[in-house]
């Protein structure tokens, strides 16, 4: 008996074992798995030879992959032997056993130039003696190719398209990456020069942390949006102030950059802007009075939170930032901008404000508290309950080591199961072109990345700025501010994502991510300055169009130029005194 | 003259155009049907994720808004006028509205100023071609 219990628990032991083994497997990411296995096979390997190891590096520290490397004799033409550099730029060379006199390594890779390394006397007496060498980092120089050119000519095409709206952004980005990859496998058999990277390196930087996160956020939205807590809020907002209109502008500014911080603020203006014009035609004022603050407070609530503005959403995902170090870092600056941008807007309004006058007859102020009304309280109770468990978990989302992109899908599929069932229904409120251009963005990208040209102009920008971080963060700042009122943000910042990493390694003191936060600032606040700086400012102007009022770009540069100033300001002061 | 359809929205133009309007429908004994259309093309403006079917809504409810104001004001004149709320764009939605409506003229506001949505001569080749297509005589007032 005792001996069965003794196999039994035998067997239940190799059981566990066996569960144990599986879930090791399940929980490595495949590449480790792959990597412990390829350690294995090249421990054997040395055993039986000798190893020449190193890193490959660019000129701004990243890792250099897919480079081939190969070392040669003295006077042979074949390589002794090769190999591919790894993600993390490491490579390994097994060499035959032997004593060697002279070995050169040459590496080679697309957009750089090629490399000789001839090992020294004293390497070389290392490696004959231990069997194995390790030899310092490598950089390797970039060089501009035919592809460089294919891949710099595509975006500036897509950002060329978009601007000119002669194509939808997501058919622009689209055109942008086919170009880029169609040269680069077609072209690239005829001249290697013309290869930027394959399909697999391609999808290798999409994102789909944002992707995610974004598509979560949506569903959240489309059912959010549904239930009329937008219109009510703005309608008693009206009703709060009773008749002052200063007022009226201050709530209404706060709640449209609160709902643009924790929701999106396109929908916030799309849905705020109709009942707004409504409000301002029955306290007789020209609704862009009440419709130009609300904008630019949207775009500069938006920055508070992680989830409040796509360019934040690149960010955090890119750099590993939480909601939480949004809320620390940016939120108190966003309203002491806010508080700034209202007490100019009250300036800058003052005489309309006082002007206002004329009464709407009872039917019309009955009109417009219908349009201000819940339309599905019961869809608002449960689509409010899991929205406030969303925001706890972001805000807990560090502590329990819950990526934002994971709440945003639980709360849609919580959405899905309690609120709206019908899957057909709730796909329907994903905007699949928005996550294709967001990838296809992704994939261009990459291919400046691939080329080099991102390292050019993270080494400018280094150049110029040195080691000093005040410079740094006013030359990010200033210079998001200023391309983001004339290009989209959502390209600028994914495009400075890879630059601002650099300058967060390379300067002193920007470990603190301080050049996060300013790209941030920058890249929302200097969306207010024109009228095609950022997308709430488009469509808050084809709604107004559609009421009867005209928002031309100069009516706009008029009050954004200087509200995007002044809230520039204000933020990088914040960013100073924080950091 | 019995009905006069007028395309209208709310600003200072289109007020001027409400009461040209009115004033002609007064002068006619005709009744009005103001026409505001739905049309949201502007959503094609940003590529971010947005329901057009909850914003067509919102636009609506303003339309109605701008409608019934426009109809306060023909009231207070003593004109009897009604609503009208059509999608799309603005030409085939006037038209579709002209004949739903059996309308027996269509009246535009004469273009602002240099901010105008159309010139003056584009106006009047738009005019001629409804009139072309419905048979309704159209007038720029």
């Amino acid at each position: 008996m005792f001996t069965r219990m003794v196999k039994r628990a035998g067997r239940q032991h190799r059981t566990v074992f066996v569960f144990l083994v599986l879930a090791l497997a399940l929980t490595l990411p495949l590449d480790q798995v792959s990597s412990l296995a390829r350690t294995q096979e090249t421990s054997e390997e040395v055993a039986q030879g000798m190893s020449l190891s190193g890193r490959l590096l660019d000129t701004l520290g990243e890792p250099v992959h897919d480079a081939e490397v190969a070392a040669l004799e003295e006077c042979r033409v074949e390589p002794v032997t090769h190999t591919a550099s790894q993600s993390n730029g490491s490579f390994l060379l097994d060499l035959p056993s032997g004593t060697y006199r002279a070995l050169t390594i040459k590496v080679s890779r697309p957009h750089f130039q090629p490399l000789e390394w001839q090992l020294s006397e004293a390497e070389l007496d290392q490696l004959n003696t231990s069997g194995s060498l390790r030899l310092p980092d490598i950089e390797l120089e970039r060089r501009i190719t035919p592809g460089f050119w294919v891949a710099t000519l595509s975006f500036v095409l897509i950002l060329a398209l978009i601007a000119l709206e002669r194509l939808h952004k997501t058919t622009a980005a689209l055109l942008g990456a086919a170009l880029v990859l169609g040269v680069s496998l077609v072209g690239g058999t005829i001249n290697p020069n013309l290869f930027v990277y394959d399909f697999e390196e391609a999808l290798g930087y999409v994102d789909f942390d944002v992707i995610f996160l974004v598509m979560g956020m949506m569903i959240v939205i489309g059912v959010i949006e549904e239930t009329g807590i937008f219109q009510w809020t703005a309608y008693q907002a009206y009703r709060l102030s009773r008749g002052k209109l200063w007022l009226l502008v201050t709530i209404l500014m706060a709640i449209t950059a609160i709902a643009s911080a924790l929701l999106d603020n396109v929908t916030t203006m799309l849905l705020m802007a109709p009942i707004t014009i409504q409000i301002a035609l029955t306290v007789g004022i020209n609704p862009l009075a009440l419709l130009l603050p609300e904008v630019l407070a949207s775009n500069v609530g938006g920055i508070s939170t992680l989830i409040g503005t796509p360019t934040n959403i690149l960010i955090g995902s890119y750099a590993d930032l939480g909601f939480n170090d949004f809320l620390v870092n940016l939120t108190p600056g966003v309203v002491a901008a806010l508080i700034v941008l209202t007490i100019y807007v009250i300036l800058r309004y003052r005489k309309p404000y006082a002007e206002a006058g004329g009464r709407l007859s009872d039917a019309m102020r009955e009109r417009l508290r219908q349009g201000g009304r819940i339309t599905d309280p019961e869809k608002l109770r449960k689509a409010g309950v899991i929205f406030g468990i969303m925001l706890v978990l972001f805000v807990m989302g560090d502590a329990i080591h819950l990526d934002p992109a994971v709440t945003a899908i639980m709360g849609a599929v919580a959405m899905l199961i309690w609120v709206t069932p019908d899957i057909e229904e709730m796909l329907k409120v994903v905007d699949w072109t928005t996550l294709v251009f967001f990838i296809a963005l992704f994939m261009a990208v990459g291919a400046l990345e691939e080329v080099g040209l991102i390292s050019m102009i993270a080494t400018a920008i280094g150049n110029l700025v040195g080691d000093n971080l005040t410079a740094a963060i006013l030359v990010v700042v200033s210079s998001a501010a200023v391309l983001s009122g004339v290009i989209d943000n959502i390209p600028f910042t994914a495009t400075m994502l890879p630059v601002v990493g650099y300058l967060t390694r390379t300067i002193p003191g920007a470990e603190s991510d301080v050049l996060w936060y300013a790209l941030s600032i920058g890249a929302a606040m200097g969306g207010n300055s024109t009228l095609i700086g950022a997308s709430p400012n488009l469509v808050t102007a084809g709604i107004s169009e559609r009421a009867g009022y005209r928002v031309t770009y100069i009516e706009f540069l008029k009050i954004g130029l200087p509200a995007a100033t002044i809230t520039v300001i204000v933020g990088t002061v914040w960013l100073f005194i924080r950091f | 003259m019995k009905k006069i359809l007028c395309a209208t929205r709310g600003g200072e133009a289109s007020r001027k155009t409400q009461d040209a309007v009115i004033a002609m429908a007064k002068k006619e004994g005709a009744t009005i049907c103001f026409l505001y259309v739905v049309d949201v093309e502007f959503l094609k403006l940003t590529a971010r994720g947005v329901r057009a079917d909850v914003v067509t809504t919102e636009m609506e409810h303003m339309g109605e808004f701008l409608l019934a104001l426009a109809c306060e004001r023909a009231a207070e004149q003593g004109v009897e006028a009604e609503m009208c709320l059509r999608h799309g764009p603005l030409v085939e939605a006037l038209e579709s509205a002209a004949r739903a409506e059996g309308v027996d003229a269509i009246a535009f506001g004469r273009p602002a100023g240099p901010d105008s949505s159309f010139s003056l001569a584009d106006l009047e080749r738009l005019t001629a071609q409804i009139e072309k297509d419905t048979g309704v005589k159209t007038y720029i007032v």
